[in-house]
Formats: structure tokens, sequence, C-alpha cells
């Protein structure tokens, strides 16, 4: 099972690859015009595209087309931001709460002590 | 208009920021290092890798919570939005001492077996059926993964490219992070821990994010029921001639408010259209809204770039309403023409 999750890792980050060299070379410059001309930065999207691929291609694609809508860079941010961070706020203490109880000894149990070997 | 990406972005107040932050992990780490071992209890000894672990580790985890703190902090008390604006440097380097604490790990714990460490790392306990002893390596290479990722994520053109709505979705993976973090110390070093300065900073941190997350949806919602749709924006003469003031709208949305002309004042999105530089915090040059970032412009009552270009962001509607300015927290689509408020005599 972790050889065959290893070798899952390893294709996606091999299509991953597969991605980067043609976004970051010809992809780039056509979908963004910020990026034309400017190639020191493209080394440092390499970890972001083997890590994101298929949003990336997916993006390439809408932007490639050229029928996406930009005044959609303005919708409002996620709505259920507040319902995730809600959540967050009630599963912290509860955890640690409960990986206190489920201890098998208390934080302050007494010190161990030295013995003095044997003469 | 057109600025092309470089690699980082540096100003003085960076350098002076990664300069804080560099110095509170070097300091950090080294005082791990130099009192561990020695307050180690006998019973219990710990040699140099180990303590490299839990060095990393702890830093990693200490830095994640001032990340999450940082942004409801922000909301409650405008002076935080200094440390807000920087906050992608410090999420880089946390993904980097992150990053140095699964190296050691892999490297002392995995590193003396015949065969392939990560498989080892997979498989050296599978029991994910028992709360006790619950395998917390996957919970640690989760959140690694998304720190990773985010760091790699970070610069201005997956902003752009990905745009706000996307990333922001993306980057909200760090809230499950660091719920898998949390698990990941509370299930393991937590369970074995003598010192009990190590639980008291490990909870109060953890309850320290859930708490001001509460107080800070509770603030913003008091501040949306006192006024509905309508916003306090301030008191007129708050406001600098030629500059902006930055409101706080619902959730991360913010808008800029400008005094200009002498007693008109117009309202539009902070964030610039380019690379959601911060534009209240720009000012009016050549009669349009200037971002501090790379200079993009927008007239003040439309929200247009003059042309020949094309760029838009929203507008907002804006009143008096008993001697003090009030936003509509409704912002109009991009682009659209809202005439600016004229100031009566006296209200300046």
């Amino acid at each position: 099972m972790a050889a065959q999750l290893l070798l899952l890792g390893q294709i996606y980050l091999a299509l991953g690859t597969l991605t980067a060299i043609p976004f970051l070379t010809i992809g780039l410059g056509r979908i963004d015009e910020n990026a034309q001309g400017a190639w020191i930065f493209r080394p440092m999207m390499i970890p972001g595209v083997l890590m994101i691929w298929p949003l990336v291609l997916y993006r390439w694609w809408v932007l490639g087309k050229g029928t996406y809508d930009e005044t959609n860079r303005h919708q409002p941010p996620f709505p259920g931001q507040t319902r995730l961070f809600l959540i967050l706020a009630c599963a912290l203490p509860v955890v640690i709460f409960a990986a206190l109880i489920i201890r098998q000894e208390g934080p302050l149990e007494r010190p161990s002590q030295m013995i003095e070997a044997p003469e | 208009m057109s600025v092309k990406y470089i690699p980082v972005q540096w100003n003085m107040n960076k350098y002076l920021y990664d300069a804080v932050v560099l110095g509170f992990i070097a300091l950090y780490v080294g005082i791990f290092l130099g009192l561990g071992q020695t307050h180690a209890e006998f019973s219990r000894p710990t040699d140099g890798q180990i303590l490299r672990i839990r060095a990393f580790g702890s830093c990693a985890f200490i830095m994640l919570t001032i990340i999450l703190c940082v942004g409801p902090l922000a909301r409650l008390d405008a002076r935080y939005l200094p440390i807000l604006y920087n906050r992608r440097h410090f999420g880089v380097m946390t993904a980097a001492v992150a990053f140095t604490h699964a190296t050691y790990v892999l490297g002392w714990y995995f590193g003396f077996i015949p065969g392939n460490s990560y498989e080892a790392l997979l498989t050296a306990n599978t029991s994910y059926g028992q709360v006790l002893g619950f395998p917390i390596e996957p919970l640690g290479i989760f959140a690694l993964f998304v720190l990773v990722t985010l760091a790699a994520t970070s610069h201005d053109f997956w902003l752009s490219f990905l745009t706000a709505p996307v990333w922001k979705r993306l980057h909200l993976m760090i809230y499950p992070a660091y719920l898998s973090v949390v698990l990941h110390v509370a299930l393991g070093y937590l369970q074995d821990a003598k010192n009990p300065g190590f639980a008291i900073l490990f909870a109060g941190g953890a309850v320290t994010v859930g708490v001001l997350h509460v107080l800070a949806w509770r603030h913003d919602r008091r501040a949306l029921a006192a006024t509905g749709a309508w916003r306090d924006a301030g008191a007129p003469n708050e406001l600098t001639p030629d500059r902006g003031k930055i409101i706080h709208l619902s959730g991360k949305e913010r808008a800029a408010i400008f005094l200009y002309d002498g007693n008109k004042v117009s309202a539009v999105s902070n964030a610039c259209a380019h690379q959601n530089g911060p534009l209240g915090e720009g000012r009016i040059l050549d009669g349009c809204i200037t971002c501090p970032w790379h200079g993009f412009q927008y007239r003040m009552a439309d929200g247009q770039s003059p042309t020949p270009f094309t760029e838009k962001i929203p507008t907002y509607n804006i009143r008096l309403h008993e001697g003090r300015l009030q936003i509509d927290t409704n912002a109009n689509p991009p682009g659209t023409h809202v005439d600016p408020l004229i100031l009566p005599e006296g209200a300046l």
C-alpha cells in the first residue's frame, strides 16, 4: 500500500514536471502580459506547478480560450471561511482536552530520582 | 499597464520584517539547543538529533500559530496590519522550518533501515484503529504538504494567475493544516512530554488561535448588525486630502476611501486589479488613485483606469449620516460610476 502511494506521488510529480516545462517556457507569456520578457522569476514557479498542476492546466485552458470574465476577480471572499474557522475554533480545545485526558501519566507527575549505584 | 514579475519584491519594510522573523528563528532554535540537553530529564536522555527535531518542530508550531493569530488581530486592531501585509514571507519561512523538522525526523528515525525510508515512514505505525498510539506521521505529512503548497504558490504571479477568490480558497487549506498539526503534537509529543511548560505553551497557543477567531467574528458581526448594509467609516475630518483610508468590511473585504478636490469623497475596493496591492495605502496622483505597489491608476468616481488602459475595480456607495461617513458594504460591479459625496462646509 505504502509503495503504491509513493508510486502515485511520483507519477503526480512527473506529470507536474511535464506541465511545468511548456507552461513556464511558452504558456506563461501568452496568458499574462506581466510575464512577457520576465524569465528570472520563472524557476521559482516550478514547485507551485508541481504541487497544483491540475489547477494550472485548468486555468491555462480557461485563460487561453480568452472567455474568462475578468470581473470574477472581484468576487467577495469565500463565504464559507467563517464557518471553517469557527469549526477550527471549536475543534482545537476539544482535541487538546481529549489528548490531555488520554495521557497515561499526568503532566505534573513527580520527577524521577537518581538512585545511587550499590557499592 | 504592465509591470514585469520579479523573483521577490523587496522594500525596506520587508527587509526589516524578514530580519526580525529570521532573528526569532535563530534565537529560538539556539536557546532550545543550548538549554534542551542540560534541562532534559536524566531518565529520558536526548541526543542532538532529537533535540533538533523538537527545536524545529516546536518553532514551526509557534510560527504557524502566530500566522493564524495575525488575521483576526488585524481585524480587531488596525495596528497589526503591517504584520498581515508581509504574512506571505512569514509563511514561506514557516514552511522551511517545518521542512527542516521533517528532514531531521526522516534522517534519524527512518534513515538507518534497509529499504526505502519514505516507505518506512508510511508503514512504521499503521494502528489507525486506536487513539493512543495513533499514527501521527500522516498528520504531519498532510500539514507539511499544505505548507509547502502554500509557500510555493505565494508569489504575486499565483495571485494574478489563479485570481484572488481561487487563491484565497486554496490558502484556506491552512486551517485544516493547523488542526492536523495540533493533532500531530497532541497525539505525539504531548503524550510523552514531561515538561508542563510545553503543554502550557502548546495548549495556550492553539486555544489563542481559536479564541481570537471567535472574537474577530463577533466583532465583524456586531459592526454589521449595528449599521445594516451601511458601515461606519469614521468622521470626515479623519481623512487626509489625496490620501486613502482603509475600511474593513465583512470578512476579508476592504474598501479604500479618498478625499480629493477639497471636499469630494469616493470609495473603491482596496485591492488593485493588478496584483491586489493595497490601494488605500496609495495616494492620488495626476487625478487618479495610484497603487503603492506598481503605480496602477484608477479614477476615483468609477474605479476605471484612464484610457487606453482597461483595468477596473469595484466602487462603493458612500453617504454622510449624522456627521459621520458611512459606506455601503455591498460593492458595485467593477467600473460602476458613483457620484462623489460632496461634503458640506464645516464637515472637515
